[in-house]
């Protein structure tokens, strides 16, 4: 069936920069924001703004995305005649195949897929970014512009310019101009790495690029610089609302405490709700002791020490005299009696032992960071843990 | 489990429930903050593998096929088989009103009953509050070779209710009704598993008689031609909830982590309607002991004793103690309540004082703003 728009959702990079927490799953699997994992934000965005066919490009650590995404049901996106498909890179007769070598590369892989529903445009996404988009108002603009390309654009500030991709803007208000991280940047506005491209344009632009040995295979490196180059319209999608990349553990630790304040990003509004996949669990139980300041706090959580300025995601555990302080708690992680955990993130089931300690109030020095405990692990009772370290199995403690 | 076919009576409510049940049945009663009291009986279900199950209902529904929907959520949104919804379809042209008897409910359904490919059929009430393991039910009604297996709990109930005292085979030859607190034997937790051949000789005979009552006649003429009744002792946490004041003390209940655990086993969760509600915030000034707070909510004032449902708000200074607050509502600054069920998005504004006694809680009505 022919669809004006199905996505493409890039989720095969290893978010290496966040260490422990991604050693065995994909980054867009990493559980955020209390009830959330990263890839609910552009899935939702997509079953929000009506696309109903999204494509999912896994590579590193699949098994559990996949049985997180399953039939796209959480999302709406069990539909009839399109719905979420898992795309690994797969083998092709006569040929080994082989793995995804960059973003446009692993697109290129998947034309095969994207041909079957003939669309007129196709919606590049990033599987490790925080915000609500409504894509079918940035497709009209695309329509409507006659561009060839039509890519999100953030306005930063001035000094944070120079680490991003910056679009420069001709006086038609066309973007003329691409410089990847600029020492001395024209202008602000940052590529979000989101994408709506002509399909037969981007098909041609792929296949171009496939046979260039010289090529990276990106749509950032290679993609979007030979459209400019070869004079096609390119038009910058203005988005003025609440945008993170993930990619390290302080982004990540930053944008979970923006959770916080709804007036960063309003998670209430019913009109663009955030969905995602959850076992039923009871309401959350705050004990005879306990003490929940600005923090959110999810099903299944058991308190019955102190929490404050945190995220807590489902089924943590606070026991009696445990202190959580400026910390997230991701799904199933428990903070024994008298344990204090602050400024850090504790993952999936870790366990942080009686009286241990888990990181530290800024300093001020430049050596200080966030602690981080990888999951699964199990933190030995009175262990210490100090700020910026980051454990990756229950030796290391 | 392919040989169990479940049936849910979901109709009806005693009106002892009152307000709470006015535009409900009680099985659709919300309860312990996120749930409905029919989940108990779909989830014992799910959890046995049981996937072909009839509800019965009969008025008042429409918040019970809300909830329940396509049955997806217990597994029960099957190609073949899995969950139907029952409205009435085979009374006689004189019938109004409620069914009398879950005889005459049955026999309402007959043709749904004599299509039930499984030889035996677990019939439970959706007004209780149990995580009956129902695998295990199963088993013993299969090895004790009866026909019927009563579902009892240890727990005396301080409603009206029949009771069985069985040998130490574990069979009753009689039935002891209408007790009130402890007794002999064990109270009838109305949940059966009987076998289908039995279920349809029964129900033949009391639409023969033109009679409606499980107990009073089904199975007081099953005793009286020498049958005899298995009895299987559900030792767990187990509530019909037949009263507002029963209703407010199972709820309380909840806050109790040992009949919570009892109730929410981590071996056989308890499955509800998904929510797409986000965390619940607690602002600068929250306080909270001893509560259940759901999802979606934003708690700016105090807490105690207090079951929450989701998407709630608890404005700065209102003080909340030994309450229940559905879905949706929205309490004032310093308002300040006492044992208060308030139902569906109710709306309290600020500076208002509400306190109910614990035998004798206050209902604020589904819609109803103050």
């Amino acid at each position: 069936m022919k669809k004006s728009c199905i996505a493409m959702l890039l989720a095969g990079g290893q978010g290496s920069r966040l260490y422990a927490l991604t050693q065995n799953v994909a980054k867009p699997n990493m559980p955020f924001g209390g009830k959330y994992r990263i890839i609910d934000f552009p899935l939702s965005n997509c079953a929000n703004s009506g696309i109903d066919t999204v494509g999912v490009l896994t590579q590193y650590r699949p098994l559990q995305l996949n049985s997180y995404i399953g039939g796209g049901q959480p999302w709406d996106l069990d539909s009839a005649d399109g719905g979420v498909f898992i795309l690994p890179p797969y083998q092709t007769a006569g040929e080994n195949g082989s793995w995804f070598s960059g973003t446009a590369n692993a697109i290129y892989q998947n034309i095969g897929f994207i041909e079957m529903y003939d669309p007129d445009n196709v919606l590049i996404l990033s599987g490790d970014h925080i915000y609500k988009m409504d894509y079918s108002d940035m497709l009209r603009e695309h329509t409507e512009s006659g561009a060839a390309c039509t890519i999100a654009v953030l306005q930063v500030s001035m000094d944070e310019a120079s680490r991003f991709g910056i679009m420069n803007i001709g006086g038609d208000g066309y973007i003329n101009e691409f410089e990847e991280k600029p020492k001395k940047p024209k202008s602000n506005l940052a590529s979000m790495g989101i994408y709506i491209f002509n399909w037969k344009k981007l098909r041609e632009y792929l296949i171009a690029d496939e046979n260039d040995p010289a090529s990276d295979k990106d749509f950032g490196k290679n993609i979007i610089p030979n459209m400019l180059r070869n004079g096609e319209k390119l038009w910058p999608y203005r988005f003025d609302g609440y945008w993170r990349d993930v990619g390290t553990i302080t982004s990540l630790w930053d944008s979970n405490m923006d959770m916080l304040s709804n007036t960063l990003i309003d998670l209430y509004d019913p009109k663009w709700p955030i969905r995602s996949r959850g076992s039923v669990c009871p309401p959350h139980f705050a004990g005879e002791n306990a003490s929940i300041v600005h923090s959110i706090v999810t099903e299944g959580c058991v308190i019955e020490g102190k929490v404050e300025n945190s995220v807590l995601s489902s089924s943590a555990t606070v026991a009696p005299g445990a202190s959580v302080l400026y910390s997230v708690l991701m799904p199933g992680a428990q903070v024994r009696e008298g344990a204090v955990v602050e400024y850090a993130i504790i993952g999936e089931n870790t366990v942080v032992g009686k009286g241990a300690h888990i990181g530290q109030a800024p300093d001020g020095s430049e050596a200080w960071g966030v602690a981080t405990c990888g999951p699964n692990i199990n933190i030995r009772d009175g262990a210490s843990v100090p700020a910026g370290a980051m454990i990756y199995t229950s030796e290391e403690v | 489990m392919s040989d169990f076919h479940g049936i849910i009576y979901a109709y009806g409510a005693t009106v002892e429930l009152g307000e709470l049940v006015r535009r409900r049945t009680a099985a659709s009663m919300p309860f312990c903050g996120r749930y409905r009291l029919i989940d108990f009986a779909l989830s014992s279900m799910m959890n046995a593998g049981i996937h072909n199950v009839g509800v019965i209902m009969q008025r008042d529904y429409q918040s019970l096929l809300d909830h329940i929907g396509s049955g997806k959520d217990w597994d029960m949104g099957r190609k073949i088989g899995g969950l139907r919804m029952l409205p009435p379809f085979g009374l006689p042209e004189y019938h109004k009103g409620d069914y009398t008897g879950t005889i005459e409910a049955l026999n309402a359904v007959s043709t749904y009953i004599d299509d039930i490919k499984e030889d035996n059929i677990i019939m439970m009430h959706g007004n209780t509050a149990a995580n009956l393991d129902l695998a295990d039910i199963c088993r013993s009604h299969i090895e004790s070779g009866a026909e019927i297996t009563a579902i009892c709990t240890r727990l005396d109930p301080d409603y009206r209710h029949h009771r069985y005292d069985p040998d130490e085979n574990g069979f009753a030859d009689g039935i002891i009704y209408n007790q009130t607190g402890s007794g002999k034997g064990f109270a009838s937790l109305e949940a059966y598993v009987i076998s289908k051949s039995l279920l349809t000789r029964l129900m033949a005979d009391c639409a023969a008689n033109n009679s409606y009552h499980f107990h009073r006649d089904a199975l007081a003429y099953y005793l009286g031609q020498g049958g005899r009744i298995h009895v299987y002792v559900h030792e767990s946490y187990a509530r019909r909830i037949m009263s507002t004041d029963a209703y407010f003390r199972a709820n309380m209940d909840m806050l109790d982590p040992e009949k919570r655990n009892a109730l929410f086993p981590k071996d056989r969760p308890v499955r509800s309607k998904s929510s797409v509600d986000v965390s619940t915030y607690y602002g600068e000034n929250a306080k909270v002991s001893r509560s259940l707070v759901a999802d979606g909510c934003r708690i700016e004032g105090e807490l105690k004793n207090c079951i929450v449902f989701s998407d709630v708000r608890i404005k700065k200074g209102a003080k909340l103690r030994d309450c229940i607050v559905m879905r949706g509502a929205e309490i004032g600054e310093n308002v300040i309540l006492g044992n208060v069920i308030a139902d569906k998005n109710v709306r309290l504004s600020a500076d208002q004082t509400l306190m109910g006694s614990e035998r004798l809680p206050i209902v604020i009505p589904k819609n109803s703003s103050i």
